[in-house]
C-alpha cells in the first residue's frame, strides 16, 4: 500500500533488484494463464480431445468437435482473457494518476457509469446495435471518470485515500440505485441485465472481439507509453512538475486510456469486480513500482486471472443453468480487498 | 461598558443555541403537518379535511377504510422507518466519525437486503412475520464479519468503511445471482431492494414500534458519549471512556436500528446517509440535538418520497427508495463538491 511513496536510496535498490524477477514472474503468470486457458477450451457438455482443441484454436476443420472449440469455447477464453487484461491495465493507470492505492475503475465509478448507459440503452433504446451500446458504455465511463477526477481535484492530491475511495463508491451505489429503477420499470429484462451486472464472459462470441480489440490494443499501447510519465508522477505532484512535467496532461491522458479500457470492458463482459483494484497490487507486489514492469505484468496476470475466474464459475452451481464469471472475482477479490485494507494506517 | 462588551459574545452563543433548540420543534411541528397532508395522496385521493376527517372514523365507508388500513400505516412506518435510518445514519457517521460513512456504506444494508432476498427467493413460504427476521439476522451477519474482519487491535474507523465496501459489494454479488436464478419473484425482490412502504399494514408498525421504542431512546441517551468518541480515541480514553467498547456497542445500537428499519421498509438508499447531514448543518454537531433532528428530517424526506412515489402517477407505486435516491445523490454529490 505504501508503494507509490517516494524511493528512498534503498527502496530504488530494492525496486532495481526486483526488475530482475520480472522474467521469472512472467514466464509464471503466463504458463499458469495458459493452462487455464487451455482448460478453460476443454470445458463443457461434450468432450473435446487436446489434438481438436489445438487444430480449431488455429486451424478448424469443419469437423463439430472443432467448430464447437472454434466458435464457442475460444471466443469465451479469448474474451476473459482481453476483458481481463483490460481491467487490470485501467486499475493500474488510475492508481498512477489518482497516486491512490484504491483508485481502481470499480470503486470509483467508472464502472458503474458505463453499466448505467448500457442498461439505459438496453431498455429504453432496445434496437440499438452492439457497436452504439459500447459508444455509450464509453459515454458512461467518461462521465464518471470525468466527475470523479473533478471532485478529487487533480493537481492538488486533496482528498485522502479513505475519502476518494468513499466517496467513490457512494456515486456507485447512486448508479446502481438509478439501474434498480430502470429495472422495476422494466421487469421483462431485468434478468438478463442482472446478469451481464455480476459481469462475465458466459455469452461470448467472435462478434464482440472484433468489435473491442481494436480499442483495447490502442489502450493499451496508450497506456505503456504512459509508464515513464507515471514513473515520474509517483514520485508526487511538485517533484514531477519541477521535473518538467505537465502532471495535468498526463491525468487527462490517463484518464481517456482509463475510459477506453474500462468501458469496452464493461461494455461486453459488465462491471466485472474487483480486477482492476487487485491485480495491480499483486503485479507491485512481484516486481515492484516500476510501471515499465507493472504494467504488462498486470496485463498478463488480469488476463491470467479472469481466465481462472471463468474456468471456476463453471464448477459453481447447475450443470444446467450458467454462473457469471463475475461471481468468482468478487469472491476471490473481496479477501484481497480486506487484506489490502488492513494494511491501511489508522489515520483517516 | 467593558463587562458588556465581554457579554456579547456570550448573548451570541445564548442566541445562537436558542435558535438551535428552536428546530427540533419546528421539524416536528413540520413533520405533522406533511403526515396530515400527504395522508389522502395515492390511487384513490382522499383530500384535506375530508382525510381527517375519515381518520377520525367520518365520511364514507370507502374513505375511513382506505386512509385507515392503507395511508395510515405508510404515514406512521415512513415516521418508523424514515427516522430509524437517519438516526442510526448519526450513530454510524459518529462512530466511524466520517460524514461519508452509514449504514448503507459499512455492509448492514446489502447483508440484510441479501438475507431478505435468500428468503423471499429460496423459501417463497416465507411469512411477513419472518422476512424482517431475516433481514435482521442478515444485518447483524454482516455487521460481525465487517467488524472481525477490520479488527486489528481494534477497529479503526478507516479499515470498517473500507471492509465494509468490500463485503457490501460480495453481498450485492449474491444479491444478483439469487434474482438471476430466481426470475419469476425478481419483481417482488427487486422492489423491495429498492425499499418501499407500500402493502405494510398496521402488523408492520406495531413490529417496528416495539423496536424504535426500545432502540431509539437507548441512542439518545448515549448521546453524550457520542460526543465524546467524536473529541477522538485519544482524548475520549483520557476522558475515562472504554474507547473499543463503546465502539461496539454504539455499532450495535446503530445496526439495530437501521436493521428493523431495513426489515420493514426494505433497503432504503442515501436516507441514513444525508438526513443526518442535514440535521448537523441545522443544530450543528452535539448529538442530544442531532439525534432528535436527524429523526425527524428523515421521517420527512421518507414522508416526502413516499407521498411522491405512490402520488406522480397512480395507479403505479414507485419505491420510495428510487425517490430517496433520486434526492439524496445529487445531495451528496453537492456536499462532495463543497467538502473539498
Amino acid at each position: 500500500m505504501t508503494s507509490m511513496a517516494a524511493e528512498s536510496p534503498s527502496t530504488r535498490h530494492r525496486v532495481l533488484g526486483r526488475g530482475r524477477t520480472f522474467p521469472v514472474a512472467v514466464a509464471v503468470i503466463g504458463a499458469i494463464g495458459l493452462a487455464g486457458f487451455v482448460w478453460s477450451l476443454s470445458i463443457g457438455p461434450e468432450h473435446i480431445s487436446l489434438a481438436d482443441r489445438i487444430h480449431g484454436t488455429f486451424a478448424p476443420d469443419q469437423s463439430a468437435p472443432q467448430l464447437i472449440v472454434h466458435l464457442v469455447r475460444l471466443p469465451r477464453a479469448l474474451e476473459a482473457a482481453l476483458v481481463g487484461a483490460a481491467l487490470a491495465v485501467a486499475g493500474t493507470v488510475m492508481q498512477g494518476i489518482t497516486l491512490n492505492p484504491l483508485g481502481a475503475p470499480e470503486i470509483m465509478g467508472v464502472n458503474a457509469g458505463a453499466a448505467l448507459l448500457v442498461t439505459l440503452s438496453v431498455t429504453v433504446a432496445t434496437s440499438m446495435s452492439g457497436e452504439s451500446v459500447l459508444v455509450l458504455a464509453y459515454a458512461g465511463a467518461a462521465m464518471a471518470a470525468v466527475f470523479v477526477f473533478g471532485f478529487a481535484r487533480l493537481g492538488r492530491g486533496g482528498l485522502s485515500p479513505m475519502r476518494l475511495a468513499l466517496a467513490g463508491v457512494t456515486v456507485t451505489a447512486f448508479l446502481f440505485a438509478l439501474m434498480q429503477g430502470i429495472f422495476i420499470l422494466h421487469v421483462e429484462t431485468a434478468s438478463t441485465l442482472m446478469f451481464w451486472l455480476v459481469g462475465g464472459v458466459n455469452f461470448a462470441d467472435w462478434h464482440n472481439i472484433h468489435m473491442i480489440w481494436p480499442w483495447l490494443l490502442g489502450g493499451s499501447l496508450a497506456a505503456m507509453l504512459l509508464a515513464a510519465p507515471l514513473n515520474v508522477l509517483a514520485l508526487g505532484d511538485d517533484m514531477a512538475q519541477g521535473l518538467g512535467q505537465n502532471v495535468a496532461r498526463t491525468r487527462v491522458i490517463g484518464g481517456a486510456v482509463v475510459v477506453v479500457l474500462a468501458g469496452a470492458a464493461v461494455g461486453i463482459a459488465g462491471p466485472v469486480a474487483f480486477l482492476g483494484l487487485i491485480v495491480p497490487h499483486i503485479a507491485r507486489s512481484l516486481v515492484g513500482v516500476n510501471h515499465f514492469l507493472v504494467m504488462p505484468l498486470s496485463a498478463l496476470t488480469g488476463a491470467s486471472l479472469f481466465v481462472w475466474a471463468d474456468v471456476g464459475s463453471r464448477y459453481i452451481g447447475a450443470a444446467d443453468s450458467q454462473t457469471p464469471s463475475g461471481l468468482v472475482t468478487a469472491l476471490i477479490g473481496a479477501p484481497i480487498f480486506i487484506y489490502l485494507a488492513r494494511q491501511q494506517r489508522m489515520s483517516s | 461598558m467593558s463587562a458588556l462588551d465581554a457579554a456579547a459574545p456570550t448573548f451570541a452563543v445564548l442566541e445562537r443555541r436558542s435558535r438551535r433548540n428552536l428546530v427540533v420543534p419546528v421539524l416536528f411541528v413540520l413533520a405533522v403537518v406533511v403526515s396530515i397532508g400527504t395522508l389522502g395522496v395515492g390511487s384513490y385521493r382522499v383530500y384535506f379535511p375530508d382525510s381527517v376527517l375519515a381518520l377520525l372514523g367520518h365520511g364514507s365507508h370507502d374513505q375511513v377504510n382506505i386512509v385507515r388500513t392503507y395511508e395510515l400505516p405508510r404515514v406512521l412506518l415512513a415516521w418508523l422507518v424514515g427516522g430509524g435510518l437517519a438516526v442510526s445514519g448519526a450513530l454510524v457517521q459518529g462512530v466511524i466519525r466520517n460524514p461519508l460513512a452509514a449504514p448503507d456504506i459499512i455492509g448492514v444494508t446489502k447483508g440484510a437486503g441479501l438475507a431478505a432476498v435468500a428468503a423471499l427467493l429460496v423459501y417463497p413460504s416465507t411469512s411477513d412475520l419472518e422476512l424482517p427476521l431475516a433481514a435482521f439476522i442478515g444485518g447483524f451477519a454482516a455487521i460481525l464479519i465487517v467488524y472481525v474482519a477490520a479488527y486489528r487491535g481494534g477497529a479503526s474507523p478507516v479499515r470498517l468503511a473500507l471492509v465494509g465496501i468490500a463485503v457490501s459489494s460480495v453481498c450485492e454479488t449474491f444479491i444478483r445471482l439469487l434474482l438471476i436464478k430466481h426470475v419469476t419473484a425478481i419483481g417482488t425482490a427487486l422492489t423491495w431492494l429498492t425499499g418501499s412502504l407500500a402493502e405494510r399494514g398496521m402488523t408492520e408498525v406495531y413490529e417496528c414500534a416495539i423496536w424504535m421504542g426500545v432502540l431509539l431512546p437507548l441512542a439518545y441517551l448515549c448521546s453524550r458519549r457520542l460526543d465524546v468518541l467524536g473529541l477522538g480515541d485519544d482524548l475520549a480514553a483520557g476522558l475515562g471512556e472504554r474507547v473499543e467498547h463503546l465502539r461496539r456497542i454504539l455499532l450495535l445500537l446503530g445496526v439495530g436500528i437501521a436493521a428493523a428499519a431495513v426489515a420493514i421498509g426494505g433497503t432504503i438508499l442515501f436516507l441514513s446517509l444525508i438526513a443526518p447531514h442535514m440535521a448537523r448543518r441545522l443544530v450543528g454537531a452535539r448529538h442530544s440535538l442531532l439525534l432528535p433532528a436527524s429523526f425527524l428530517l428523515g421521517a420527512l424526506l421518507l414522508l416526502v418520497s413516499d407521498a411522491i412515489g405512490r402520488g406522480i402517477d397512480p395507479p403505479i407505486e414507485i419505491p420510495a427508495g428510487l425517490i430517496t435516491a433520486l434526492i439524496g445523490g445529487p445531495y451528496f454529490l453537492y456536499l462532495l463538491a463543497k467538502a473539498v
